[in-house]
């Protein structure tokens, strides 16, 4: 479903992506960990068409994103770490619109901007402007819109952040279940746990270089330690052990 | 014993610390864990660094916008200059008419300085971003206040510096003042300019405390923009032009005699009674005048403080409240929806979701007003042009006038692409991301853009074109010419407001009007005109030549027609150039886009 190709980006001498090349299958739950300012969100955002990339591409579903954009963009819903929305709009307004970017037929859009509002709590404040909303509702309803058109592939930057427990609880159960209606998912996120619960596979990036990927135990296994004492490491300390422990605060 | 006394003396010590009073201890400890309190320097620092770094950033910048204060402080002071030097000559009521205009001109800045100030007391009191900032920091009110207070009467007094200070260096060179007339206006100054601060900063905080602040600001926003534009259509009805012929001078000398006596209660009146005797224009006391004007801004720094110190977190928690509608939101978008249905797809969409971020926006309707004003006072104008005085040349000046007048109206249509076209890529913000997710193509956006804009505006330039020649009495022949040749004009002008809009982006700012006046407007501003004068210039042997055959029937050969027709292509050429290189510029910018 994901194919990244040799992609590059470069910010003048600073290279924050590099080389990534490898491929995520239809229908898996994909973990894209690392440190503040390893890459991750520039990778999303050239994966979403959002930067152009120095060099290589990203094939979503086999549109390659720099030659056949809108095809790729169509198949992804994508909710970014701040997901700014129109403050004059309502959420159902926005919902609608977003829909409509995605061409979703008029009465499926009826149906499915009521479907996701309930879902996610938002059906009192559906008519209110977003610049009423709370950050968690923001973040609910961005996620919402990413979910409008039913998208084969879900492109998820830390969308934990800013969630109270039962929003974060319900958006962990709501993973679950896309995953197992085989959306794909491409998972950026801080929160370990909830990688280690939801992932099958694991890419961790550190200074725009892929440094690490494979299921948690293969992680364990071929990266941390060959020894029989790795096998019950948390997410955490895999984790730590490919990025260092440079920057904790003791 | 020693030891006795060796025990007694830290517990003496401990008493002696114990028994220091509560608030100096207090002080003391917090001092010593903290530091002195952040100076007024401090708290304004990220203000004046971002200043700093803005300076740095583009050296293009400064040295534009400095060129265009000094030919306004130019063009302003030769207007002042000269209207002195002719009251100057009336040697019995000279006196008096400086007087007076010096009261009018205090009267006009403090109107203005007083809504300008309760609208920025908003925005740097209660809506700026940073104030969660320093409320969590240890911070007193006092200190917040006299920050934001002195950040206030700054970005507030910015006009009367533009305006003011060539007008008082006018009255300074006619009346031959000496050093004591310009320290006097300075000292003037600074109480003047803290008055109607410390007023808004009070009324603010009154307002805010009753609306929530969102409904304070669109209130005041709109009520802004009615109040200037009813100033603005005002002072063209009292057809300042009149100025510029000596009866004209001695019609608007005669209106400044008819206006009473100043109120000796306001402080627009000590200020000019500070600064008339330094004139030497008449005997007074400016040193009394002026303690007056300093006591009375002291006392009402000092209330606004009080008032901020005891009231601010209340005012600032009422701030924080938003507006709750409702399903009164609703209808305005399926409403629009409905009306936009003919259209394609995606121009549809986003046209629609534009329109109603654009109708909830009191910032976009205050600037709606101003522009109503400026279309009335545009073809006000025109009936009041001196043209049709029976002579046998009135029908080529209506003709001239009328060729002008194409110019014009592509002037008054790029200042309203200023308002409307150069922010719409800035308003999308950090919601831009919605737009380049979604499967659309990035020409559609710009499409999309290009006709929201271009058809209103076009249908702007074009009823002016036609309600002015109407006026001016324009053959219908030619007013179909001047149609069709706005209409490219306006589509370049339109292309050229989204690639500036699109490479001087301002994402920090929901506020139209800020954004029409920044440094990428005025370039925008610029480049649009330099257009519109080019294919005026291209245009006008060809235009011309059409009128004297009219008049004279002079020949016209087949090397005119021929010249005439490639200053037509010129002219076309260049509006397509304009537009398409414009239009890719845009391009290459929105893909840039990093909001």
């Amino acid at each position: 479903m994901i194919r990244f190709v040799k992609l590059r980006k470069s910010f003048g001498a600073l290279r924050a992506v590099d080389d990534l090349d490898f491929a995520i299958e239809t229908g898996e739950v994909f973990g894209f960990l690392g440190r503040n300012g390893a890459g991750k969100t520039t990778t999303i955002r050239m994966m979403m068409g959002l930067l152009a990339p120095t060099s290589g591409t990203v094939i979503l579903g086999g549109h390659d994103i720099r030659r056949e954009p809108e095809a790729a963009k169509a198949l992804a819903g994508f909710l970014p770490d701040h997901p700014f929305l129109y403050d004059r709009l309502t959420g159902e307004e926005l919902l609608r619109f977003v829909g409509g970017l995605y061409r979703v037929d008029r009465r499926e859009l009826d149906r499915r901007t009521h479907e996701l509002l309930e879902e996610f709590g938002l059906e009192p404040r559906a008519g209110e402007l977003i610049e009423t909303y709370s950050h968690g509702m923001k973040q609910r309803l961005a996620l919402a819109a990413a979910l409008v058109h039913r998208p084969r592939l879900l492109v998820l930057d830390e969308p934990m952040v800013g969630m109270d427990p039962q929003g974060a609880l319900a958006l962990r159960r709501r993973l679950g279940d896309l995953a197992a209606s085989g959306v794909t998912i491409f998972l950026s996120t801080h929160s370990l746990d909830v990688a280690e619960e939801l992932c099958g596979r694991i890419g961790i990036i550190d200074r725009g270089r892929l440094i690490a990927l494979g299921s948690l135990e293969e992680l364990r296994r071929e990266h941390v330690s060959p020894s029989p004492a790795a096998n019950g490491l948390s997410l955490e300390e895999v984790f730590l052990g490919f990025t260092g422990t440079a920057g904790i605060v003791a | 014993m020693a030891g006795q006394g060796d025990a007694a003396a830290p517990i003496a010590a401990a008493r002696e610390k114990v028994a220091t009073p509560g608030a100096s201890l207090a002080r003391a400890s917090r001092e010593s864990r903290l530091g002195p309190p952040a100076s007024l320097v401090w708290l304004l620092l990220p203000r004046l660094l971002a200043a700093r770094n803005a300076l740095r950033r583009g050296r293009m910048r400064p040295l534009v916008l400095g060129t265009l204060t000094l030919g306004f402080w130019a063009g302003t002071f030769f207007a002042f200059e000269r209207t002195l030097a002719y009251f100057q000559s009336l040697a019995a009521i000279g006196p008096i008419l400086t007087q007076r205009l010096l009261f009018l001109l205090f009267l006009s800045f403090f109107g203005v300085l007083l809504l300008s100030n309760v609208v920025t007391a908003l925005t740097t009191f209660y809506r700026a971003a940073d104030v969660n900032l320093l409320l969590a920091a240890p911070v007193d009110f006092r200190r917040l206040h006299l920050a934001r207070f002195v950040e206030t009467l700054a970005t507030s007094s910015w006009m009367v510096l533009l305006f003011g200070l060539p007008a008082f260096l006018a009255y300074g060179v006619v009346y031959r003042a000496g050093p004591e007339f310009y320290a006097g206006t300075l000292a003037a100054l600074v109480p003047f300019l803290v008055i109607p601060a410390a007023i808004g900063v009070m009324v603010t905080t009154a307002i805010v405390l009753i609306f929530p602040a969102r409904g304070a600001r669109d209130a005041m926003l709109l009520a802004s923009g009615v109040l200037s534009a009813l100033a603005y259509v005002a002072f063209r009805l009292l057809r300042p032009e009149r100025l510029a012929s000596p009866t004209g001078l001695a019609g608007f000398a005669a209106f400044l005699a008819d206006i009473g006596e100043p109120s000796p209660y306001l402080p627009t009146t000590w200020a000019g009674e500070v600064l008339l005797p330094l004139l030497r224009a008449r005997p007074g006391e400016p040193l009394f005048h002026l303690a007056l004007l300093a006591s009375t801004a002291g006392v009402l720094y000092l209330a606004s403080a009080a008032v901020v110190e005891r009231l601010f977190l209340i005012a600032w928690s009422r701030a924080q409240q938003g507006r709750f509608r409702g399903a009164r939101e609703r209808p305005l978008s399926r409403w629009l929806a409905r009306l936009t249905r003919p259209l394609p797809h995606a121009p549809r969409l986003i046209l629609t979701k534009d329109l109603t971020v654009f109708l909830r926006d009191a910032g976009q309707w205050s600037q709606l007003v101003l522009l109503l004003a400026l279309i009335v006072v545009y073809v006000y104008n025109f009936t009041a042009l001196p043209i049709d005085d029976g002579s046998p040349l009135a029908a080529t000046i209506r003709e001239v006038a009328s060729f002008c007048n194409l110019g014009l109206a592509a002037f008054v249509v790029t200042s309203v692409a200023v308002r409307f076209v150069y922010p719409s890529i800035s308003l999308e913000g950090r919601s831009w991301w919605v737009l380049r997710s979604a499967p659309v193509r990035l020409t559609t956006i710009w499409w999309s853009k290009f006709w929201i804009a271009f058809l209103p505006l076009a249908g702007l330039g074009e009823v002016l074109i036609v309600l002015t020649d109407h006026f001016l009495g324009v053959s219908t022949t030619l007013t179909l010419v001047f149609m069709a040749t706005l209409l490219p004009t306006i589509a370049a002008v339109v292309s050229l407001g989204l690639a500036f809009g699109a490479a001087y982006p301002n994402f920090d700012s929901q506020n139209p009007a800020q954004i029409a006046t920044s440094f990428g407007a005025v370039i925008y501003m610029v480049t649009s005109l330099g257009l519109i004068a080019a294919i005026v210039a291209m245009l006008a042997w060809p235009i011309s030549r059409v009128f004297w055959h009219a008049i004279a029937r002079p020949p016209i050969g087949d090397r005119e027609i021929a010249a005439s027709g490639l200053a037509f292509l010129a002219a076309a050429s260049l509006t397509a150039a304009a537009f398409e290189l414009a239009r890719r510029a845009a391009l290459r910018s929105m893909a840039q886009l990093q909001p």
